[in-house]
């Protein structure tokens, strides 16, 4: 059960957000949703990477499964989203089940090597397959119920599906499965000797970790109304990666306030100056050197508590 | 496949191996020795390409000269960016190390734009090196048949060094236990700079010594670092010889693929990693590592 | 009191003559960073010295032309917020851009759900004019059906019988393929293509394909190997004097002069093909005009073709906004339609059912040129859709 002082600084949030379109702003409002889904997406990475301690270089696979299957069923087929999205989710949490089944067999670099040449599989499956995914001209013009059209009816829907996704997580990172895999990631060897199927562990966590990037992706299909074969390649890998790391990979809330830092860093870097990548990666490297905890660790070392080991 | 076919393409698989070599050696011995993913190494090769270009075509300089100035430039680079910066994370949580790699490749990118513009460039082949040798059954380009010369002989130097001399046993002896160094009196922070700056140059050289053959143009650098971390990870990490094995692999697998499959061309490097990790899951000469 | 009174005049004024001239806002999105800053930086030069030339003259209907530009990173997902962004938090007023077709149809896909006009000033997909075309969207760049055409045209022109097509392996090459399939029957029904090789978009290494198309033995190669991937090319084929006895016609415009000046000494004999732009040539005394006020901007006269693409993207937005005299988008759009205006290289008009407009592209092989370091093209002929 989560400490009284979480649950009223979530609801508190969830409210501020739920009031965030009486604000008016459209731009706020789309930029809110946006940040919500890579939100989502960076917590489902770190169940991976800061709980069970093991880097993927492919986690937008799953993200691109979901997306693009939510898309391509509410689009070509026709269905209702109620059956596209858990469907999507479904299928994103099988093909990281089948990879991860073969990934957990190797360790650190080479475990994430692996996860890469599985991403950039999906990849190539997404480019060549052009008839059912649009191939590199992308699937566009995907088909939202007519409840969802509107941007603020949108922006609740993702803000409703990602606050259940982010409590179901909590849940899941801090029972029993959750602290076990922490013990993995902190003495593989050692929890094996007490008893824990490391392995399976591991695999339980890779899946877990795609089923939600792949709800990620649905969200992130439809607000663009288009998946794009760009959000399967290793650079969104890698970018999520950033917002895990940024974030501060040893808390649960890190890869939120990456997500949310990252994104509207690129976002007004972009409005600014055609240089943004420079304006970012200065801003990246300061908060790199000087917070090497990531941005939690700043808000820790507010609170006093030292670095966590 | 004629025979003529098959020994063209076995050659220019090798040609590419070779090139390929020489920029995947720095990144294993960076990745090697300092354990860190230098997410940076496939800009260090555009930098290498760019600064021949610069050398060669404005300054007119013979090429020999262009590729000594990527290797130094490089070399000043990455020791720059390896006292004042990226020695502060040695001791912090690794991948924080990836974060600031990334860092460095967005501030290069804007660097070589500011620098050479947005235009696309291109090298010529040294002078004696841009024609064909008549075989009698098959004609080779002679820029490639030098590639297959200079790879080698780079392996061979790096062997030595890392194998036969102090220096190079103190390397090693840096990846096994850094403590234990520091403790015997080596001064490692200097033994880490030298790395990285060494490992950097190569890429700088690689990318020098690849000019001729393609167009330089922005971008140029997101390509190489997958395919030079392949060529390390099939290797076995800081094995040399095995990234050696490993871009020869590459390059054959590659070449012949794209002969045969060119539906699969964009995945091959990454199936040929897919298949070998699942049969060697430290690659085809790494060993297990003790620990985390 | 005169000062508050004068304070209260000014204001007044100030008032008065900020509701009369509030600004005309045009989006543009080009990458400007990355693989696709080649293109996009000159484009969005060009597209600058148009606003410079309207605001110059006064403006649009009396009112400043103000330009929000932004970088479309080439990725679809990021361009499609990014004019999101330009529309509800900018307000701009009509957006022009884009530069690879996937990033084309997201924005055409935004300008739809937004009912904002997009001019698509470079993407060449098809489709944008074909299936995924509706009210809001306009192309004023080529396409590959008539770039297919003029080459298949060329095909015939030079009697070439044993083709070997080579066409990058993306949307572009696959729709460039079927748009030369399509004309050949119609220009040189004795040509067979005997070989078809498809690299992969972003290919560095042609070793896998050039063997081949020698053994092949073609007399021509039909291609759409565009920039670096030409270059390469020529790079690692040159030396196998693969040029010597094979004419390449290409649509991927490689006679352009940033390829010709790049190359220099290194450019093959014995190809054709096409470019939007050359600045040793102009049509007419306004095409003149236009190449020398780009050549002030960009401080040399040796200018990208890419920048009359983005020019020409900002006439159109303005002409129509100025024939509808209004903002309002379903006006543009309607104005947009059957709209013809005077560009640099000659008089364009938009197919009211197709939203295309029927811009033309120099064609013409790249010849050597006494006490040039470069080829040029010559003779130099331009061909525009009817």
């Amino acid at each position: 059960m989560p400490r009284r002082s979480y649950l009223i600084a979530s609801a508190v949030v969830v409210l501020l957000l739920a009031l965030l379109p009486l604000a008016g702003s459209r731009h706020a409002v789309d930029l809110t949703t946006e940040v919500m889904i890579y939100a989502l997406f960076a917590l489902s990475l770190n169940v991976l990477v800061g709980y069970t301690g093991n880097v993927s270089f492919g986690h937008a696979a799953y993200f691109a499964i979901g997306g693009y299957t939510c898309a391509i069923l509410l689009t070509t087929h026709g269905w209702p989203l109620v059956l596209a999205m858990p469907a999507a989710v479904l299928l994103a949490g099988l093909v990281a089940g089948v990879v991860g089944f073969f990934c957990v067999r190797l360790t650190q670099i080479y475990f994430a090597m692996l996860t890469l040449a599985f991403a950039m599989l999906v990849w190539g499956v997404a480019f060549k397959w052009k008839e059912v995914t649009g191939g590199d001209d992308g699937l566009t013009g995907v088909k939202l119920p007519a409840m969802l059209a509107n941007h603020v009816n949108y922006f609740y829907f993702t803000l409703v599906s990602v606050a259940i996704a982010i409590a179901a997580l909590w849940v899941i990172c801090h029972s029993a499965f959750g602290l076990t895999l922490v013990a993995v990631r902190e003495n593989n060897v050692r929890a094996g000797f007490i008893g824990v199927d490391t392995r399976r562990m591991r695999w339980a966590a890779f899946t877990v970790a795609g089923a939600f990037g792949g709800l990620a992706g649905a969200l992130f299909g439809m607000y663009h109304r288009g998946m794009y074969i760009e959000n399967a390649f290793w650079t969104e890998s890698a970018q999520v990666l950033i917002m895990v790391l940024l974030g501060g990979l040893y808390s649960f809330v890190g890869p939120i306030i990456g997500a949310a830092v990252l994104h509207l860093l690129q976002v007004f870097t972009n409005q600014y100056t055609p240089y943004w990548p420079t304006v970012l990666g200065l801003i990246l490297l300061v908060i790199v050197l000087v917070l090497p905890d990531g941005l939690v660790g700043l808000v820790n070392r507010f609170k006093g508590r030292g670095r966590r080991s | 496949m004629t025979t003529t076919m098959f020994t063209l393409n076995a050659f220019y698989g090798l040609a590419l191996a070779m090139n390929m070599f020489i920029i995947a050696s720095g990144l294993n011995l960076i990745f090697g020795v300092l354990r860190v993913i230098n997410f940076a190494h496939g800009m260090f090769y555009m930098f290498g390409a760019y600064i021949i270009f610069t050398v060669t075509k404005s300054w007119g300089a013979p090429f020999f000269v262009g590729v000594l100035a990527s290797a130094a430039g490089l070399a000043v680079i990455a020791l720059v960016i390896e006292r004042l910066l990226l020695r502060h994370l040695y001791g912090k949580e690794h991948l924080m190390q990836l974060l600031f790699t990334f860092a460095v490749v967005l501030l290069m990118s804007d660097a070589a734009k500011m620098i050479w513009g947005t235009d696309q460039y291109s090298v010529g082949y040294p002078a004696g090196l841009g024609g064909a040798v008549n075989l009698g059954f098959v004609v080779l380009p002679q820029y490639q048949l030098f590639l297959c010369v200079v790879g080698p002989l780079i392996a061979i130097a790096m062997w030595l060094l890392v194998d036969k001399t102090r220096a190079g046993r103190i390397v090693r002896a840096a990846t096994q236990d850094r403590e234990m160094l520091a403790a015997l009196g080596v001064n490692v922070p200097m033994v880490y700079a030298a790395v990285f700056t060494i490992g950097s140059a190569l890429a700088g050289v690689g990318g020098a010594l690849a000019a001729p053959r393609v167009a330089l143009v922005p971008g140029m650098d997101a390509t190489i670092i997958n395919e030079c971390f392949i060529i390390v990870i099939i290797g076995g990490l800081g094995h040399m010889w095995g990234s050696f094995v490993g871009a020869l692999a590459f390059g054959f697998v590659v070449q012949f693929g794209t002969v045969w499959a060119p539906n699969w061309q964009d995945v091959l490097p990454y199936l040929l990693m897919l298949a070998v990790l699942i049969v060697r899951p430290w690659g085809l000469f790494g060993q297990p590592e003790s620990g985390r | 009191m005169r000062f508050t009174a004068a304070i209260l005049a000014v204001g007044a004024l100030g008032a008065a003559t900020a509701s009369a001239q509030e600004p005309i806002r045009i989006g543009a999105m080009y990458p400007l960073t990355g693989g696709g800053a080649v293109y996009g930086v000159p484009a969005m030069a060009g597209h600058q010295l148009a606003i410079e030339e309207i605001n110059a003259r006064g403006g649009v209907m009396g009112r400043k032309l103000v330009s929000v530009e932004r970088d479309d990173k080439m990725n679809p997902a990021a361009a499609s917020s990014t004019m999101k962004e330009l529309i509800t938090k900018d307000k701009v007023h009509i957006v022009v851009g884009g530069l690879a077709s996937s990033v084309g149809l997201a924005m055409s896909e935004v300008a739809k759900q937004e009912k904002v006009v997009y001019i698509a000033t470079i993407p060449k997909t098809i489709q944008m004019t074909t299936d995924k075309l509706h009210r809001h969207v306009f192309r004023t760049a080529s396409h590959t059906d008539f770039e297919g055409d003029t080459m298949a045209m060329l095909v015939g022109k030079h009697k070439l019988t044993k083709l070997c097509q080579l066409q990058l392996d993306y949307a572009y090459g696959n729709d460039l393929e079927a748009g030369v399939l399509k004309a050949l029957p119609k220009y040189a029904p004795n040509a067979k293509v005997a070989l078809t090789l498809k690299p992969k978009l972003g290919a560095t290494d042609f070793n896998p394909f050039i063997p081949q198309v020698m053994a092949a033995g073609c007399d021509g190669v039909v291609s759409g190997l565009w920039g670096p991937h030409f270059v390469s090319w020529v790079k690692q084929a040159k030396p196998l004097g693969f040029f010597d006895k094979i004419k390449w016609i290409s649509g991927g415009e490689i006679a352009s002069h940033e390829i010709a000046g790049e190359l220099k000494d290194d450019y093959p004999d014995n190809v054709i093909s096409n470019t939007y732009e050359l600045w040793y040539h102009a049509q007419d005394a306004s095409h003149k005009a236009f190449q020398e006020a780009l050549a002030k901007k960009l401080g040399t006269p040796e200018t990208p073709q890419w920048a009359l693409l983005g020019y020409i993207g900002v006439h159109y937005a303005v002409a129509a906004m100025e024939k509808a005299k209004s903002t309002d988008s379903d006006a543009i759009a309607g104005a947009l339609e059957g709209l013809t205006i005077k560009s640099p290289v000659g008089t364009l008009t938009i197919d009211p059912k197709t939203h295309q407009a029927n811009i033309g592209q120099f064609w013409g092989p790249m010849v050597k040129k006494p006490g040039r370091a470069y080829r040029m093209m010559d003779p130099i002929e331009y061909i525009q859709p009817k």
